[in-house]
């Protein structure tokens, strides 16, 4: 089915060779996938989630055919990773590696319309599609000019673009806002949801846990090789089971603070005073849940809330919670 | 969905072109290299062009005659010096070409789409052939017409058949070398010692028939060396290997039926063993 990705006990081993000395050479073998099963649905955006070194580029490598696996199967957009790989390379857009996979020396739009022609485009087509994609990214101004010139940012929107040119149902996007400053990382954010909207699945590969919760309808958790943990982002966080504090500043009288601590899912709440003004520190299991029903109490009696600072469980809560270190880390094996 | 998984022919020649058209566009952009490449042939031929003349004095000519069967030693030089141009390029084309698309991460972009990576050579070798027949004709007129000698002698329609023929198995020499740089990771010294390898095998300066016997079966086992003797034999009447041209032909033939195909399937074993272990972007 196109947007759709079945992954069935995949693993992935590499040889390579650690040198010892000035001939001396021992080859050593690298697990980066182990037994990976998961399954993508069309139309989602599906976020592949781990630090540096997790597996999550060698599984996307695999999927777009450009490294065999050792053992297991996948299918992609229906076609059989093995037997039908020029199917998959036909009905994949991929912006992998960021900007290197662009020939400097050409315009953005020649690089378009080359890679167009790769995907087997008629010459109208490719102009056409070219076109397209430069009006949707706002790339016209620099569209004839040498990529060579062009800022980080830019040659990361054209290796976006690159990943269109084909109108493939599925895309596939390795850290896509890598390098882009947080406007053009936003417009690139809001294109994406406007292509999934349209009805293309997305998988989509970061190390920033905001991005993930913000763009992702499911996100697996990768790790060494191996998927963590599989979920929406609030299931992953709800699964954590974890206290959560709301902090509520302004002029909160003591019945206000009796009355939310009355509520059903509060488990405590203290009021103290900060700054001359008066802080009320809720904690819950559930803010997002619990929050309105907190702010409609405090209204009630009487509270001046002047300020309201959540505290909520990240995906990089649940990522420590599972492995025990931080995003930050780099896991390759050395 | 637009793209096709499936090319029919016509759309196969397309993306041929279309990576014949990538590399032309690339290539003006360093109008500098083309003519150094026009260059560097006279150059290159003029160096024992003049020691000759500087050794043999008077006799040059004579003496040139005896040993080659022509006395055109300016256009035997020239000749030479342009079939390298043709050789070099070739394994710089394909060879290095793949290490530099690899080192750029150009490599694995073009392995996501589904353009077959023999579509892509093809496109490439194209590219080859017309820069360095480009070149070479107009460093050979060029150099003609400096040293002062006629450019248009011979059979020159039997010497296109020559390079034409010739060519084709020369790139499915420069892809076998291409796999291998893939499998070893090193381009420079590899296609360095091919160029020159198979540059002297072929006799730049001299007629392969000079060569110890054992050196000489092996030269006569290059494309290149059959290429540029037929060329030097319909321009310059050097003579054939089998005397007749035909013959001469229908060895390079057997060549462009053979090498491409092995070649061909080298590759694809190669690449498969790539992707087996850390893929086309580890460099």
């Amino acid at each position: 089915m196109l947007g759709q990705v079945r992954v069935e006990n995949l693993t992935k081993v590499y040889h390579t060779r650690q040198r010892k000395g000035l001939f001396k050479s021992t080859e050593k073998a690298v697990e980066a996938l182990k037994g990976v099963s998961l399954e993508i649905r069309p139309g989602e955006v599906f976020g592949l989630l781990g630090p540096n070194g997790a597996g999550k580029t060698t599984l996307i490598k695999c999927l777009t055919t450009l490294l065999l696996p050792t053992s297991g199967a996948a299918w992609v957009n229906g076609f059989h990773l093995i037997h039908d790989a020029n199917a998959i390379r036909a009905s994949v857009g991929c912006m992998l590696m960021g900007d290197r996979g662009l020939y400097w020396k050409l315009t953005g739009r020649e690089n378009l319309i080359f890679f167009g022609a790769l995907y087997h485009l008629s010459p109208t087509e490719r102009r056409r599609r070219a076109n397209e994609i430069i009006d949707r990214l706002n790339l016209g101004e620099i569209a004839d000019r040498a990529v060579e010139t062009y800022s980080s940012g830019q040659k990361m929107k054209l290796a976006f673009a690159k990943a269109l040119i084909n109108d493939a149902p599925l895309l596939i996007l390795d850290e896509p806002t890598n390098t882009l400053d947080l406007p053009s990382a936003r417009e690139l954010r809001a294109v994406v949801r406007e292509l999934n909207r349209l009805g293309k699945s997305v998988i989509y590969t970061t190390h920033i846990m905001a991005e993930a919760e913000e763009m992702c309808d499911r996100v697996a958790i990768i790790d060494r090789g191996e998927v963590l943990a599989l979920g929406t982002p609030d299931d992953l966080k709800a699964s954590l089971d974890r206290e959560e504090v709301i902090r509520f500043e302004g002029v909160i009288s003591s019945r206000a603070g009796q009355a939310v601590q009355a509520l059903p899912g509060v488990v405590r709440a203290a009021r103290s005073a900060v700054n001359g003004h008066t802080q009320l520190a809720v904690v819950v299991h559930d803010q997002r849940a619990l929050l309105p029903r907190l702010i409609e109490t405090l209204t009630a009696h009487n509270a001046l809330v002047q300020k309201i600072v959540p505290e909520e469980v990240t995906l990089e809560d649940v990522f420590i919670a599972r492995t025990g270190r931080t995003l930050a880390e780099d896991t390759r094996v050395k | 969905m637009t793209a096709i998984a499936n090319p029919t022919f016509r759309q196969t020649l397309s993306a041929m072109l279309a990576e014949t058209r990538l590399r032309l566009l690339n290539i003006t952009r360093y109008p500098g290299q083309l003519m150094m490449e026009i260059i560097i042939p006279i150059v290159f031929a003029a160096m024992p062009m003049l020691l000759g003349r500087a050794t043999a004095g008077a006799d040059a000519e004579a003496n040139f005659r005896a040993n080659t069967g022509t006395a055109n030693y300016v256009a035997f030089l020239l000749i030479g010096s342009n079939a390298f141009t043709i050789v070099s390029n070739a394994f710089w084309h394909i060879a290095y070409w793949l290490r530099f698309e690899q080192e750029t991460g150009t490599l694995e972009a073009v392995y996501l789409t589904p353009t077959s990576r023999i579509t892509l050579v093809a496109g490439v070798s194209l590219y080859s052939a017309l820069r360095a027949l480009t070149t070479s004709i107009l460093a050979y007129i060029l150099g003609c017409l400096v040293f002062q000698v006629n450019p248009l002698q011979g059979d020159i329609l039997l010497a296109f058949l020559f390079i034409l023929v010739g060519l084709l198995p020369l790139y499915g020499v420069a892809l076998l070398f291409g796999a291998l740089v893939l499998k070893v990771k090193e381009s420079n010294a590899l296609v360095g010692l091919m160029q020159w390898g198979v540059g002297f095998l072929m006799g730049i300066f001299f007629p392969v028939v000079a060569l110890p016997p054992l050196v000489r079966a092996v030269a006569l086992a290059f494309p290149p060396t059959w290429m540029v003797n037929g060329v030097r034999s319909a321009l310059l009447g050097v003579g054939f290997f089998f005397e007749k041209w035909y013959l001469d032909w229908a060895v390079l033939w057997a060549f462009l039926l053979f090498i491409p195909l092995f070649s061909v399937q080298v590759f694809h074993r190669v690449e498969n063993g790539v992707r087996r272990n850390a893929g086309m972007g580890e460099f």
